[in-house]
């Protein structure tokens, strides 16, 4: 008995299916149900009203949260685009032997295996008060006093974002980069163009498919991260998705679900208007 | 055992007299064959007899529909109208594997992670047939195509040349009535494909079956063929023997395309004549043109001339390199060209 | 591919500067991290150094007369254990989809972007949903059932995202020669995909396994009693105010560098058998 292509697709795909259905959908539907009810102390009101969202958007304390977490993903995408670009570059079009590259991308992977919080303390030998750039800059007379707001501070938790999550824009962009036919660049130096020129007109126009996947990947990870920025601000700085966790933590759940609706409508929003702008499986059946 | 290889070959024309003519045993016949890829046709209702053990070219230009016909002909292309027969039976709806064909695939496809004697056993490692017994046989496969000492050695460390032979073995070792090949020699230099074309031929007359070869150059179907099919926009231009198709090109495409004809527009229709057959000289039954000398071609043996009539009539003349360097000719000069009636071949449409 | 032999131009010194810059904002933690894991028994979380010594090893491990430090020692196992389940499963199934994609099949697009929503989809909203599913369901919240969930959840996207990758590249006339030869698809699958596709395989189970030992946010709420090893670890961090942190560190990081070493080990094993040219053509 041999099952028609379709049917055979269909029995490969099953388990997948299946999973992705349980535990992915059914919990979304799960939540989106939850975020309309009514809610007392540590209990679910099975009522359903639009009080939860209501509150979310007339409170200015709320929307503060997502404030704050609007702007830790536009500085972060912003420096990991520059870093990665200029990285991916470099490693692409400069780095002239095949194994010096291999070496430095593997260099550039092999932080990851340390483990997540480990990767929060390790800051704090270096920026905090006692920390070695708060010495050196000491040392070299150009402050006076240590710098507090190195650590535990908006700026600390930028800088672990960028730190951990500059590969994910690298990456995909070093992907594309590494796709596009090396004729074109000798083609356009033979033209005359400039390196800068180069850049600007050949390359960038074509990589735009991995600039798009780098961003997903950075825009998920932000938004959606409560971990790196409790502890790297010493839980001064909050955001929506800390609020959330909070509110779970205290089994306040319909809030907390209306919330994570809110979080997520945005979240896909932005990477559904991205994917708009490129086609991911064509990208990854080169 | 040889097979007198002279077989007798239809022409178009001819297969529209179905059942008058006397029908020779075919390994495979194409009914009405059709294919669509949505609005596209890549296959045009084409039929066709290939006699058996007969060594078949399907000749054509990229897009032509050769490779696809090919294709369903395996069984790896489904087909949108028609029938295929093999033997006589129909093999329109059943399973590349049970057709009796075999393919050898313009990459070879060699499976990487298996060694040449492997690749070669592949098929009857799936039937399970035990390890001594068909390493044996896989072995005498080898031999056939000279391959027998690299046997133990990896795809990767093997020559574009190499690497056909042992797809050939592997295709060879299914004993299939008919051996399907897609531009086998289009990716080896030009001097190796002349050694490979007369291995292709000496081993189809040897094993005795029917071999069909997908190219597109006129050079290879004409040294290989028993049954030459021309194709163009997915339709059979001429079938027949490579002689008949060369010395009596059914159209103004086949002659083009076959290389050596010029196709003259000469009293109020199309001829074709072969470009040794004209001569620069004044011709005597009035069949001449008077035309300029665009350029001259040296090419060992004969020299091609590329001249001009008139506007828009393109022609080649070619000479014996003696004749031509007894009067050489330069760029410009305006002389006539003229040929005998009985070289001159008229086309259809 | 670059013309060699050529001069530098100016730009490629100063990318090379950066390039050393960045390798340093990478490094630099982690060399700090792993020194100071070696800090004296009086030093604190900063350098100086006051001394060197093995003290806060000892202190993890729970030598020198101490109880380590936290629950590390089963934590640990109960990460290994999940980690390898998830893996395997991960490698099953996302090998199966991945398969299944190769034809158009009605429902490959809804597969395919509830995989991107799993991913895009914020870890503690996953863990959530999951959580609270069980809760309404009256089932308990254990890590065999909902943590593995939770985890695939993660993993089977990723995965699938690397067989599209693989099988994009594979050439499909191995597969018709296969079917030429009179293979059946499952013949097909055994004898000529898979030994060719094996490394990605392989990284897919690893990238399971490392998914799931990293994973905290879609764990958290999902394991039940029981910490996995960065619960652990982070739990610690509040508590345990002292360079044992850097000796976690250090000991985790030679784990995990262990674990990717020996994959390394394993693919170039496979591929040097075969002397596969890394370009199939």
């Amino acid at each position: 008995m041999t099952p028609s292509p379709r049917m055979a697709s269909w029995l490969q795909v099953a388990p997948m299916a299946l999973i992705l259905f349980c535990l992915v959908l059914v919990p979304l539907a799960l939540i989106i149900t939850v975020s309309f009810m009514d809610y007392g102390f540590a209990e679910v009101i099975p009522e359903l009203l639009w009080e939860n969202y209501l509150d979310i958007f007339t409170s200015s304390l709320t929307l503060q949260l997502y404030a704050q977490t609007f702007k830790f993903v536009a500085i972060v995408w912003a420096v990991t685009f520059l870093l990665g670009f200029t990285i991916a570059y470099y490693l692409v079009f400069h780095v002239r032997s095949g194994a010096a590259r291999a070496i430095c991308f593997a260099a550039c992977a092999i932080p990851f295996w340390t483990s997540g919080p480990i990767r929060m303390v390790s800051w704090v030998p270096l920026l905090g008060r006692e920390g070695l750039v708060n010495k050196a800059l000491l040392g070299m007379g150009l402050i006076a006093e240590p710098l507090s707001w190195l650590l535990y501070s908006e700026f600390s938790v930028v800088i672990v974002y960028i730190n951990v999550l500059t590969l994910a824009m690298l990456g995909p962009i070093a992907n594309s980069m590494s796709k596009i036919d090396h004729s074109l660049i000798h083609a356009a130096r033979d033209q005359g163009a400039t390196e800068w020129q180069i850049i600007r007109l050949v390359i960038f126009p074509l990589i735009k498919p991995g600039i798009a996947i780098g961003s997903i990947f950075i825009i998920t990870a932000v938004m959606g991260d409560s971990f790196i920025v409790k502890q790297m601000s010493g839980g001064q700085i909050n955001t929506a998705v800390g609020a959330i966790t909070t509110e779970l933590n205290a089994f306040q759940y319909p809030p907390a679900a209306a919330k994570s609706v809110v979080m997520l409508v945005i979240v896909i929003a932005l990477v559904a208007s991205i994917l708009r702008l490129v086609d991911i499986r064509k990208e990854l059946a080169k | 055992m040889k097979h007198d290889n002279k077989v007798e070959t239809e022409t178009l024309s001819t297969l529209a007299q179905t059942g008058s003519v006397t029908r020779k045993p075919s390994d495979i016949e194409l009914v009405a064959l059709t294919k669509r890829y949505g609005p596209a046709v890549a296959v045009d209702d084409i039929s066709l007899r290939i006699p058996e053990n007969s060594y078949c070219c399907l000749l054509g230009p990229s897009g032509c529909g050769k490779t696809t016909t090919l294709r369903m002909i395996a069984g790896h292309e489904a087909i949108t109208e028609g029938d295929i027969l093999i033997r006589d039976r129909n093999v329109t709806n059943a399973p590349a594997l049970k057709r009796g064909t075999s393919m050898m695939f313009q990459s070879y496809a060699l499976f990487p992670h298996l060694n040449a004697l492997d690749n070669v056993a592949f098929s009857l490692k799936l039937q399970g047939i035990d390890k001594t017994e068909r390493h044996a046989q896989a072995m005498k496969y080898l031999e056939l195509v000279q391959m027998e000492g690299l046997a133990e050695r990896l795809p990767g460390q093997l020559s574009g040349g190499q690497q056909q032979r042992v797809a050939l073995a592997r295709s060879l070792i299914t004993r299939p009535k008919v051996l399907l090949l897609d531009e086998p020699l289009s990716a080896l230099d030009p001097f190796l494909r002349v050694i490979m074309r007369s291995e292709l031929k000496r081993i189809q007359t040897e094993l005795g079956i029917t071999f069909v070869h997908v190219t597109h150059s006129q050079e290879e179907a004409l040294a290989l063929s028993d049954v030459m099919v021309v194709m163009n926009g997915g339709k059979i231009m001429q079938a027949g023997s490579a002689r008949d198709v060369f010395e009596k090109p059914a159209n103004a495409f086949v002659a083009r395309f076959i290389g050596g004809h010029n196709v003259i527009r000469f009293g109020g229709r199309d001829v074709a004549v072969r470009a040794d057959k004209c001569r620069i000289a004044h011709g005597s039954d009035g069949r001449h043109l008077i035309a300029e000398v665009k350029g001259v071609e040296y090419q060992g043996p004969v020299v091609r001339i590329n001249l001009q009539a008139g506007d828009s009539q393109p022609l080649a003349v070619v000479l014996p390199d003696s004749v031509y360097f007894a009067t050489p000719l330069s760029i410009g000069d305006k002389v006539t060209v003229s040929w005998s009636p009985e070289d001159e071949w008229a086309l259809a449409g | 591919m670059r013309d060699t032999g050529q001069r530098r131009p100016r730009s490629f010194y100063f990318l090379l500067a950066l390039f050393v810059v960045y390798m340093a904002f990478l490094y630099g933690p982690m060399l700090c991290v792993f020194i100071l894991s070696f800090q004296g028994p009086t030093g604190g979380m900063s350098f100086p150094m006051v001394g060197v010594s093995l003290h806060w090893f000892e202190v993890l491990f729970g030598g020198a007369g101490g109880q380590g430090v936290g629950d590390m020692h089963n934590s640990f196992v109960r990460s290994m254990r999940m980690a390898a389940i998830v893996a395997a499963l991960t490698m099953m199934i996302a090998v199966s989809a991945g398969m299944a994609y190769r034809r158009k099949f009605p429902g490959s697009d809804f597969v395919f972007y509830a995989s991107i929503a799993s991913i895009v989809m914020p870890g503690i909203f996953v863990g959530f949903g999951i959580a609270l599913a069980f809760n309404l369901l009256g089932l308990e919240v254990q890590w065999f059932s909902s943590g593995i969930g939770a985890q695939l959840t993660w993993s089977l996207p990723f995965g699938l995202l690397i067989m599209f990758i693989i099988l994009g590249r594979f050439n499909p006339s191995y597969e018709e020669a296969a079917t030429d030869l009179g293979a059946t698809s499952w013949q097909r699958f055994r004898e000529v995909i898979l030994p060719i596709i094996l490394p990605g395989v392989i990284g897919i189970f690893m990238a399971g396994f490392t998914s799931s030992y990293e994973e905290s946010a879609r764990t958290s709420l999902n394991v039940g009693t029981g910490n996995t090893m960065p619960m652990e670890i982070t739990g610690l961090l509040t508590s345990a105010t002292s360079p044992v942190l850097f000796a976690v560190g250090t000991v985790t990081t030679l784990f995990s560098f262990a674990l990717v070493i020996a994959t390394l080990l394993i693919t170039i094993g496979i591929a040097k058998r075969r002397q596969m040219r890394l370009s199939a053509h």
